[in-house]
């Protein structure tokens, strides 16, 4: 099967391309810390504008990056919803009462079904989710219908409002760093460019080389595991085994079925993988040269340069500002 | 050229792997070591690269007595292609798994670069440089093994089951590069249960058991019905209807050399 | 029949986001017994998907697949319960590495009977009979499945597939790896297995010399379709063979070649090499 992609890597030539992996991944971790200092909107918000002006002058498609948040929008909900619920500052820009009766939950419940049945044909589920919250809220505050039993407070501050969108910008800015890096450097570079990074850790006896050939070596058998994992489970699903039922009991029995073939094969597969490197002349600990260096440009020296200075800046900015 | 004399080996659980087995393999020689699954064929080769090492006797290759200093030295004249496709490719892609032996003999990037492109060229990958292993099929894994062999430039190339898990396709297409590679000079030993790969071959060594059962010239083993009946061997049809028409003494001197003509083709 | 296919294809998405045809427009009948099938043709050209197909373990993205009368195919909810259909097409995997993980093989043979709800007892009872059936003894069921060599591991994989007493059996490349001893015996088996218990054996394989040696009916896959479904004897004197990729079986090889160079003719083709010296013999 083809249809596994390690990394998400695709191909281009911009700018972003031909950095050093290690400068991008120094870069990557110099904006972290400096999107950490900032405390202010604004200036969060000019550093995002930088950060797609980036993205256009290197050829991604913004699609990619929002490709990318995909996976962390749950996480981006409940840290709006938390702030916004509970951090009490600024005015107060919504004060309203939310009744609990009968009626309005079965209509709450009601819409709950609706957005089940047919979100399967909305194509922006997102949107349609945040209709779906914002519905059943106004049936609670408009629609007072029936005797509430329970009253609630639904009261939002525009201190929550704003420190909930800061934090969403916050963890936008790192998520759309990592996945620039992520989509312009192949798997195989940034495992060199760690490599180099973590050199120096060779004092305190850790040897990089070593973190980056197990890291290669993960990369090229990940997809050969899946694949064999795949086999595995429809060569025990053809024995009777219904992975989708079963009780905790045979759901154990299950995972065993699944799990002891492929230790088994990984075992016999990595016995098999050091014969052959033992005999094309790998001596673990010994110098190797490499097919792959990493040239440091002038390009890679300013990238640091600018990204290191936004640090004592954003420390100066918060210093004068707070 | 390898020598190998009364050689024995043991696992912990399974005694007698080998025993007392003796053989010559001369410079340029192609030779096929045959025998069943247990043979202990297999566990030969990997004496030979010294992945394993020998209970009794001694391995000799070019001169070079095989032991825990020279074993380094051995496997930079001895390459060995192992039976399963998935399990010997090293790199994230092809160009650097070919790359892998040199990398570790130190060889410089220019030299690299250059021996990447020559051998990818002379096994067919020169299109597939910045593939991925799973998305080559198993012959195109074998032959990115053989030019990571030929880059490393061992005089020796053992192929230890080579062609056993590819279609026939994959096979017929390691076997052309067996005999491309014979007469570039190279000696060659496959470990095999095909006879359709020990007939291109210049010599048969057939173990049983752990033991050295015969070792002589293919043809004359070929041609030999005592032998060959002691030995186990899967006979190809051409060769069969040959020794049974000239057990039947049938007197047809034509039809035996066309059969026997075909019997030493693959 | 028990296994039908009505303009069956099946696609998957390759990372690029193409589609890749792996089934295309496939119609072919599988009666429940006395059939012995082999399924040849080039790697990927959809031999193990179409298998895949037979046991419910892949549902047709159009088309239908019909097995034991319970028809399978793209629209039909994922409620539908399918696993009964294993039991009744056993497939057994190339690498038996893949389903062996029982602490003995008396418990691993047993893993699919239970999985069917069949009593202990009884599972036993039939986990010794299975052992027989594949030519082993039964001082094997108390050892591990792990120790044992390459063959007898295919053996315990098989037996493990009998033991569900399937009315079908199909057995993806049961002979790859094995040397020609081992290959020579697992062919035995299967020809005794079907010829005692007149069960259908579907077998894929590289092999052409078992096509001719076993298979009563032979399926050739190409690029997704059926190229070709009918008796060996049709596919050797058919003349796409070498379009198909496929090579000649070394005894129809080499009957050609005799054919030609004597100008004679010995339709049907030869089974065995005795047959063949009896033709030769009465010609020369």
């Amino acid at each position: 099967m083809n249809n596994i992609v390690i990394g998400q890597y695709i191909p281009g030539s911009s700018f972003l391309y031909k950095m050093d992996p290690r400068s991008k991944i120094l870069a990557l971790i110099l904006l972290m810390v400096t999107t950490f200092v900032l405390t202010d909107i604004i200036q969060i918000l000019v550093l995002l504008s930088v950060l797609l002006v980036i993205l256009k002058l290197g050829g991604i498609p913004i699609g990619r990056i929002v490709k990318g948040l995909r996976p962390i929008i749950v996480l981006l909900f409940f840290t709006f919803t938390f702030q916004v619920l509970f951090i009490k500052t600024g005015r107060i820009i919504l004060d309203e009462t939310l009744h609990y009766s009968f009626y309005t939950i079965l209509l709450a419940v009601g819409v709950v079904l609706f957005w089940m049945i047919t979100k399967r044909f909305i194509k922006f589920k997102i949107s349609y989710f945040l209709m779906m919250i914002v519905g059943i809220l106004s049936i609670f505050m408009y629609y007072p219908i029936g005797d509430p039993f329970a009253q609630g407070q639904l009261v939002i501050y525009t201190g929550g409002l704003q420190g909930a969108f800061f934090i969403m910008v916050r963890l936008i800015i790192i998520v759309t760093l990592s996945t620039i890096l992520t989509l312009t450097t192949k798997p195989t570079d940034l495992t060199l460019g760690l490599e180099q990074l973590l050199k120096p850790l060779s004092i305190i006896k850790v040897s990089a080389e070593e973190i980056a050939l197990i890291i290669s070596i993960a990369l090229r058998y990940i997809p050969t595991l899946l694949d064999e994992a795949n086999k595995i489970m429809l060569a025990q699903a053809s024995r009777g085994v219904d992975f989708k039922e079963g009780k905790l009991k045979d759901k154990v029995v299950q995972i065993i079925s699944l799990l002891v073939p492929m230790f088994i094969i990984s075992f016999k597969r990595s016995d098999e993988l050091a014969n052959a490197m033992e005999a094309r002349n790998f001596v673990p600990g010994n110098r190797r040269t490499r097919l792959h260096i990493l040239t440091w440009q002038t390009i890679d020296t300013i990238t640091i340069i600018i990204t290191a200075i936004t640090i004592p800046v954003a420390i100066l900015l918060r210093v004068m500002l707070g | 050229m390898i020598t190998v004399e009364h050689v024995s080996f043991d696992y912990h659980s399974q005694p007698d792997v080998l025993k007392d087995v003796s053989f010559t393999i001369d410079k340029g020689r192609w030779v096929s070591i045959l025998g069943h699954n247990g043979s202990g064929k297999s566990t030969l080769a990997k004496l030979i690269v010294g992945l394993l090492k020998a209970k009794e006797g001694s391995i000799t290759v070019d001169g070079i007595v095989l032991n825990e200093e020279t074993v380094y030295q051995v496997r930079k004249k001895v390459g060995i292609v192992f039976q399963n496709p998935d399990n010997q490719f090293v790199g994230v892609t092809v160009e650097d798994d070919i790359a892998f032996g040199m990398e570790n003999l130190c060889f410089t990037r220019e030299e690299i670069t250059k021996r990447i492109d020559k051998y990818a060229k002379q096994v067919g990958m020169e299109d597939y440089l910045s593939k991925e292993p799973h998305q080559l099929s198993g012959g195109q894994k074998q032959r990115v093994a053989i030019a990571g062999i030929l880059a490393m430039d061992t005089d020796i190339i053992i192929f230890d089951e080579a062609t056993s898990m590819l279609d026939p396709i994959g096979r017929d297409e390691i076997l052309a590069f067996m005999q491309q590679l014979k007469h570039q000079g190279k000696t060659i030993i496959t470990i095999t249960h095909d006879m359709k790969e020990a007939v291109l071959s210049d010599e048969i060594i057939d173990l049983k058991e752990g033991q050295l059962l015969t070792h002589d010239k293919t043809k004359k083993v070929l041609q030999d019905k005592v032998t060959l009946n002691k030995s186990n061997l899967e006979l190809l049809p051409s060769l069969k209807l040959y020794h049974k028409i000239k057990e039947a003494g049938i007197v047809n001197e034509e039809l035996r050399d066309y059969l026997w003509q075909l019997s030493l083709q693959k | 029949m028990a296994i039908k296919f009505t303009e069956v294809s099946y696609q998957y998405s390759s990372p690029d986001g193409s589609l890749f045809d792996a089934l295309k427009n496939i119609n072919l009948d599988i009666a429940k017994t006395g059939e012995f099938i082999a399924l040849i043709g080039e790697t990927g050209s959809g031999k193990s998907t179409l298998v895949q197909h037979m046991n419910a373990l892949m549902k047709p993205s159009s088309g239908q697949v019909e097995i034991y009368g319970i028809k399978i195919n793209h629209s039909k909810s994922k409620k539908q319960k399918l696993t009964p259909l294993r039991q009744k097409v056993g497939l057994v995997f190339q690498f038996p590495e893949y389903q062996l993980f029982e602490e003995t093989v008396m418990r691993d043979i047993m893993f699919g009977p239970r999985n069917f709800n069949i009593s202990k007892e009884e599972a036993k009872q039939r986990a010794r009979k299975a052992i027989i059936q594949v030519g082993l003894d039964e001082s094997y069921l108390e050892r591990s499945p792990f120790n044992l060599s390459g063959g007898e591991k295919k053996r315990v994989s098989i037996a493990g597939i009998l033991a569900m007493e399937p009315d079908i059996l199909v057995l993806d490349e049961p002979t790859s790896g094995l040397d020609p001893k081992g290959r020579d015996a697992l062919i035995d088996l299967f020809t005794l297995i079907h010829n005692t218990y007149h069960k259908t054996i579907i077998i894929i394989t590289h092999d052409m010399n078992i096509v001719h040696q076993v298979a009563s009916r032979v399926l050739v896959m190409r690029e997704g379709e059926l190229v070709f479904d009918g008796t060996s004897e049709a596919l050797f004197n058919n003349e796409s063979l070498n379009k198909w990729n496929l090579e000649e079986p070394d005894l129809i090889k080499m009957t050609k070649q005799l054919e030609q160079r004597y100008s004679i003719s010995m339709r049907p083709f030869p089974k065995n090499i005795d047959q063949l010296f009896h033709h030769i013999k009465d010609v020369i």
